[in-house]
């Protein structure tokens, strides 16, 4: 179990907090996606879990044990995580099986115990013929399967991701969440994984914290996240595609078409891609303009242009776009957001 | 007809390759050629004369080798730990100027050692301690200990270059993945950090050696005067006698010593255990806290790096002013510099503005930097462009190795090696010796390895998809040329010509044996000065020369800036 309180991470003394009073917490075993905007903080506080940053204030607690707080610090070694980065950051004068084995060599195990756990773990990720190449002679995928092993091969309670899938192409990267998605399974470890692709922690996560400005917007199950959006940065996130939000002034969309659905309200209306459709000019309608259309699973993804903004409908195949383009407003909006972003009741 | 015949690039290549042989490989053979079957060999190598013409010489050299490798590893070393892993302050200035030395020539770091250490014992005065009343013993003044101070103070830059870039590649990300595994600081300095960063540390000590043994400039104003001799000078002066036989046994054996080391050097820089490029990325770096130690580790840094840069300089500066070197800040007069003939004074020369020998080394010395740089760039650039673009098998190579073989030759072997083939007529060919070309061929061929790559930088620059860009566009050939070509390749070639303008005006080792009277440069006249003991004017010129070197310097750099802001 991870337990965050209050946690806090500011670089120098004055500057705004990168970590900004976050808590949190997961079940062991969870798998806990932390998704976000580059610069929201997400990597930092992933390298606070590692032990490699200090927090400025909170705490950090695995199970009953305090590892982190602004007094005290548990070192990166003996908190029982495993750390994937970015980078790799596979030793370049090690081979592939010499990257796996220090981390065991470090923590004093036997040679023939260690023999056996190197196999396993670069055969748990399918690069047992690799062993006695060096980082420079492999390609990336299999680089970041030998980083896979070498975190895996300590049995770690804990492990823990920094956009590992950000530098390899896009079919390796389904291929490569399969892989983690079974070496969660196979481990039961409890796993932190930091991404900015809301579709790795659709796919993945047990539980997601998207973070915004050093804060979380949204603590939950992936699901809650698409049906239960708590700010309008949460909608505007996630969801393939994601949720549109439509501006409403004084209970009138756009400003221009008043609606007592809109309760008079003056933000944000939540409208998914499913919620509304193509049509010709009509009395609940607002004119736009097409820009692209992607099929999709037999149907169309139509984004179009309303007002200044990019917004995405679903359409059927068979039905010709409308030559006059308009959107066919919902019944009602999915959710209305203020302007702050904040949900209306 | 074969197919090889048939190949678009065959002439291009031949025809850069015959201009190599020329430059590079024609030399050498000569020298070997000369000296094959030659009783100069046996008597260089073995008989009564070798202990002297040989061996003592490449004792000393070796020592000195050793010994600068090892004061380069140090001080590089230290300032490159300091600089890439430290919370040192000002570690941006420390990390620039500790760059800085290698541009300066040793022989004016030399220089400057004597205007504060020499004492009465080769005659003149004594330098600026002996006028403050400290007696410099002889160890301090001449001889081995202030060759290898002034090498070391000159080459640690290098060594600074290689070890900084591989200290960076080291930190952050794999010194985390570390810490992670719960290991201790020592282990991961000497499990991770050590491994990661030995062959930059080979090559960094590999470099200085190559390069102090070669130095002919040091050994010659510190050594020559208490009869030090290492191999550089004991060569100057068997060709000066006329010994030239012998002289290129002594160059072959220099070349020997120096390639060896230099070869494993760059061997290790390139090779696959070579690991500065592999990880690039990962940036943030673990910033080591130094504590309470941090003013005074950055002050020790800021002194070595001025008193290797700025000091010399000052010190040069005022030693061209004051009459007696004891006496460094009083009655300083311009009169090295502006002075009328006056036979009271400076045993009746001339300030150097009046002497028309320096004038005409002044104008030599720029004419030779300009043309040069602008020969060699070109030269260069050709070869670049068609080493890159053409792959014909054994040629292509063979062009590639020649044109980075000079990186292997101490320059006064090489000087040596032109003296050998273009010093006398070849057939019809009249002797060029006398003659500026000589030497504007020697430093051309010398300067080959950094034109090239520099040509390489920007072949690689220029070509490929930024080029298809414009093609797409249906621009033709001379607008591609004008429009993106040479706007991308400019900054970048100006910097290499500015280079190779600051390595051939700071040049003694290669022309010391090249020039003569009629083709005079400002080196060869300053290090004159120097060893008929006319420090002030070897000064006045030096200093010429610095203000001349750092002005180019600081216009490469500033193009250097603004070509990596565009890209």
């Amino acid at each position: 179990m991870i337990t965050l309180e209050n946690l806090v991470k500011a670089f120098g003394t004055g500057n705004a907090p990168v970590v900004d009073d976050v808590s949190l917490s997961v079940p062991a075993g969870a798998f806990l996606v932390l998704l976000g905007p580059s610069g929201c903080g997400k990597s930092t506080l992933l390298r606070m879990l590692a032990g490699l940053e200090n927090p400025t204030r909170g705490t950090i607690r695995f199970g009953d044990t305090l590892v982190a707080s602004a007094s005290q610090s548990l070192p990166a070694g003996q908190r029982g995580v495993g750390l994937v980065f970015q980078s790799y950051a596979l030793w370049p004068h090690m081979t592939v099986a010499g990257n796996v084995d220090w981390p065991l060599k470090v923590s004093g195990l036997d040679p023939a115990i260690r023999r056996i756990r190197v196999a396993e773990a670069l055969d748990l990720v399918g690069i047992a013929d690799l062993a006695g190449r060096y980082p420079a002679e492999i390609s990336g995928g299999q680089q970041q399967r030998v980083a896979l092993a070498r975190m895996i091969a300590p049995r770690p309670q804990i492990m823990l991701f920094d956009e590992p899938l950000s530098n390899l192409d896009a079919s390796l990267r389904v291929e490569m969440r399969h892989e983690l998605t079974r070496l969660h399974a196979a481990t039961g470890a409890t796993t932190v994984y930091v991404t900015h692709d809301q579709v790795e922690a659709m796919t993945m996560a047990s539980h997601v914290a998207v973070l915004n400005r050093g804060r979380i917007e949204q603590f939950g199950r992936p699901g809650d996240l698409l049906t239960q959006p708590a700010t309008a940065f949460v909608a505007r996130f996630v969801g393939t595609p994601p949720a549109n939000l439509v501006p409403v002034q004084a209970g009138a969309w756009l400003g221009l078409l008043p609606d007592p659905a809109l309760r008079g309200a003056t933000g944000l209306a939540m409208v998914r891609a499913q919620d509304w459709h193509l049509s010709g000019p009509g009395p609940r309608s607002l004119p736009a303009q097409k820009i692209e259309v992607v099929p999709l699973a037999g149907r169309l993804v139509v984004t179009c242009k309303l007002g200044d903004q990019r917004v995405t409908v679903i359409a059927e195949p068979e039905a010709p776009l409308p030559a006059d383009l308009h959107l066919a407003l919902p019944e009602a909006p999915y959710a209305l957001f203020n302007i702050e972003g904040q949900p209306l009741p | 007809m074969p197919p090889i015949l048939r190949h678009p690039g065959l002439w291009p290549t031949l025809a850069v390759l015959t201009v190599l042989c020329l430059l590079v490989a024609a030399p050498l053979a000569t020298i070997l050629g000369e000296t094959l079957g030659s009783a100069a060999w046996a008597e260089v190598l073995a008989s009564r004369l070798s202990r002297n013409l040989l061996w003592r010489p490449l004792a000393t050299t070796l020592t000195i080798g050793v010994a600068v490798a090892a004061g380069c590893l140090l001080i590089g070393g230290f300032l490159a730990w300091l600089v890439t892993m430290t919370d040192v302050p000002f570690r941006r200035s420390i990390g620039f100027m500790a760059t800085l030395p290698f541009m300066i020539p040793s022989f004016a770091t030399a220089l400057a050692w004597g205007t504060m250490f020499s004492n009465g014992r080769t005659g003149g005065a004594g330098g600026m301690l002996e006028g403050l009343g400290v007696a410099v013993p002889d160890w301090l003044a001449w001889g081995i200990v202030p060759v290898i101070l002034v090498l070391i103070a000159h080459y640690y830059a290098l060594a600074f270059t290689v070890i900084s870039a591989a200290l960076s590649s080291v930190n952050g990300d794999l010194i985390d993945a570390a810490m992670m595994t719960g290991a201790s600081r020592r282990r991961i300095v000497t499990g991770i950090v050590l491994p990661v960063v030995t062959p930059a540390l080979l090559a960094g000590a590999s470099l200085a050696f190559a390069g102090a043994v070669s130095n002919f400039a040091t050994p010659a104003l510190l050594g020559l005067p208490v009869r030090m001799q290492t191999l550089s000078t004991r060569l100057f002066g068997m060709i000066e006698i006329g010994q030239t036989e012998r002289g290129y046994v002594l160059a072959i054996l220099l070349i020997a010593v120096s390639a060896v080391f230099l070869g494993l050097g760059n061997r290790l820089l390139a090779g696959r255990r070579s690991f500065a490029t592999i990880t690039g990325k990962g940036g943030r770096g673990r910033v080591m806290e130094l504590g309470r130690a941090r003013w005074p580790l950055c002050a020790l840094a800021l002194l070595i790096c001025l008193v290797t840069t700025i000091l010399p300089i000052i010190l040069l500066a005022a030693a061209s002013l004051a009459p007696m070197s004891s006496a460094l800040f009083s009655d300083w007069t311009l009169h090295y510099w502006i002075g009328e003939a006056d036979p009271a004074f400076a045993r009746g020369l001339a300030g150097i503005l009046h002497n028309p020998q320096l004038l005409t080394a002044l104008g030599v010395t720029m004419g030779l930097g300009i043309s040069v740089a602008l020969a060699a760039n070109a030269v260069g650039l050709v070869v670049a462009v068609t080493t890159t673009r053409w792959h014909l098998p054994l040629l292509t190579g063979a062009a590639t190795q020649l044109s980075f073989l000079p990186l292997l030759l101490p320059g006064i072997a090489f000087g040596a090696a032109y003296i050998a083939l273009y010093g006398a007529p070849i057939g019809s060919f009249p002797a060029l010796y006398g003659t500026p070309l000589l030497l504007a061929l020697a430093l051309t061929a010398a300067m080959l390895p950094f034109a090239v790559q520099t040509g390489r930088a920007t072949v690689a620059q220029i070509s490929g998809e930024i080029d298809e860009a414009a093609r797409i566009t249906g621009a033709g050939f001379l607008r591609r040329l004008w429009s993106i070509t040479l706007p991308l390749a400019a900054p970048g070639q100006i910097a290499g010509v500015l280079l190779i303008f600051v390595s051939v005006i700071g040049d003694l080792a290669i022309v010391v044996l090249l020039y003569t009277p009629a083709t005079p440069v400002l080196s060869v006249l300053s290090y004159r000065y120097a060893s008929d003991g006319f420090h002030q004017f070897a000064n006045a010129v030096t200093l010429v020369i610095l203000i001349l070197s750092i002005a180019a310097t600081l216009v490469a750099q500033l193009l250097r800036k603004r070509q990596r802001n565009a890209a």
